[in-house]
């Protein structure tokens, strides 16, 4: 009778004997709470995944790019997971010039990013992971108003249950009100977030290897616009603002609109999505008492270009690592979490700061800056047409950027 | 702030700036605590596709 009332639980089925007391619960399936909750399974720790919609991976709200070498390093790749390889970047200057870069520079994936998420919500289910969808966690529950997570209140089915564990970590992305209980300041200020507006297009027909970045506040003020190629002459096309361009009068879907008129005013539309992608810097707190915050929750994002995928799955990793490790050796969990809070800073909190201050530069630029930098780009030959040049151009704009160029660039 | 359903595409954006967390996303809606709201309009400026307004 335990083995089925545990496999019955596990699965999910027959709502009397779903467990309410589990080591870990994580909150949010996105890729960090995914991966949270595989790597703590795999540990052998139970864990449950609470998740708010009703369908893993869905909806897409994502450009979908990721880095080859960046996204292998965590998981091996299955073949269904990309819908198309690019090895080129191509800066579209606001004056419309095309400047390709050094063709090597880049390699990397546009995913399924619906596919990639539910294999791995299934992967995390065999690990022993029970994922529960339509389940919308409500509130924290508190030993003490200051003390540790109890558990979770959670609206499941239009029924609120509770439910507890040891630790609980927080993957509930860019909303991030879960450590807001915890009296971590997660709300962004305008200007530290942008709005983001993005299409899947059909009857795209560019080249299908490359990602267009299109640079210049005609496009999308302190932000980009982008067209990612998708298999079958399909794009990913989007665009964000920075915050505080965004006004009353003037939204992100406002300059998309504008975008596909100029460029793109024949494709049909299949998927419409909308979404905000934190660009600051890392939240300082990452743990507090037993809760863990991953991913975009942890505004874990390389604010200069919005890529939030590869750590989000890193942080999940460790953190689910890290939540087993203090669930088998309580005393230690301190210790444990503050290993994770500088792990996370080593391997990429540091580099935003760089990123950040960089960003600031970049997006004060103006498009006619960006047309001179293009200009004297496009004189070199594409070989030489590196990331690191084009930055030594911008310096020769703006001399005192050189510092967080050569950081960001040397790790320091 | 009101909220209109039929543009919202429940992203969680607006939720992200709110500085008096006013604002939570259910499975199909976006609510509104009213007696929270200090009517910034972070959010109204922010959300990606015009979903928020304030109340004449």
């Amino acid at each position: 009778m335990h083995v089925l009332c545990t496999y019955l639980s596990r699965c999910g089925i027959g709502e009397t004997v779903m467990k309410t007391h589990w080591d870990i619960i994580v909150i949010g399936g996105g890729p960090g709470g995914i991966f949270a909750a595989l790597e703590a399974a795999k540990a052998g720790r139970s864990v449950v995944l609470f998740e708010r919609k009703r369908e893993m991976g869905i909806p897409v709200r994502c450009g979908e790019a990721v880095g080859e070498l960046d996204f292998a390093s965590y998981v091996g790749i299955e073949p269904r997971w990309i819908s198309s390889r690019v090895n080129t970047f191509v800066m579209v200057l606001p004056d419309g010039r095309e400047v390709e870069l050094k063709s090597d520079l880049y390699s990397g994936f546009i995913l399924n990013r619906d596919l990639f998420e539910y294999d791995m919500a299934a992967r995390a289910s065999d690990a022993g992971a029970c994922i529960r969808m339509k389940a919308n966690v409500q509130d924290l529950i508190r030993e003490t108003k200051d003390g540790p997570v109890k558990g979770v209140r959670v609206m499941e089915h239009g029924i609120l249950k509770e439910y507890y564990a040891r630790i609980v970590i927080a993957a509930d992305g860019v909303e991030s009100r879960i450590a807001r209980q915890m009296d971590i300041q997660t709300a962004l200020k305008p200007e530290d977030i942008e709005p983001c507006v993005q299409v899947t297009a059909s009857g795209v027909h560019m080249n299908e290897h490359a990602l267009y970045i299109y640079v210049g506040s005609c496009y999308a003020p302190g932000g980009y616009a982008w067209v990612f190629p998708k298999a079958g002459n399909c794009a990913n096309i989007g665009l964000g603002i920075n915050g505080k361009y965004a006004t009353e009068d003037m939204h992100a879907k406002d300059y998309l609109d504008r975008f596909m008129e100029r460029f793109f005013p024949d494709a049909s539309i299949q998927r419409y999505v909308t979404g905000g992608v934190p660009v600051t810097t890392n939240l300082k707190t990452l743990v507090k008492e037993n809760l863990m915050i991953v991913g975009d929750a942890g505004h874990m994002v390389n604010p200069l270009n919005g890529g939030g995928i590869t750590h989000a799955i890193s942080s999940g990793i460790r953190a689910g690592k890290a939540a087993a490790e203090a669930c088998a050796d309580p005393g230690k969990i301190k210790k444990i979490f503050s290993g994770y809070e500088k792990d996370i800073y080593k391997q990429f909190g540091k580099n935003h700061e760089h990123q950040y201050r960089i960003k600031d530069v970049v997006y004060q630029l103006s498009d006619e800056d960006y047309n001179r930098i293009g200009t004297e780009f496009l004189k070199l030959d594409v070989d030489k047409r590196t990331f690191l040049k084009m930055f030594t151009l911008v310096v020769k704009q703006k001399p005192e950027f050189i510092v967080d160029v050569i950081r960001a660039y040397s790790g320091i | 702030m009101i909220i209109q359903t039929d543009l919202c595409d429940q992203c969680g954006t607006c939720i992200s700036v709110c500085p008096v967390d006013a604002l939570m996303l259910t499975e199909h809606a976006l609510l509104i605590d009213h007696e929270k709201c200090t009517e910034c309009m972070f959010c109204v400026r922010i959300c990606p596709v015009a979903a928020l307004e304030k109340q004449s």
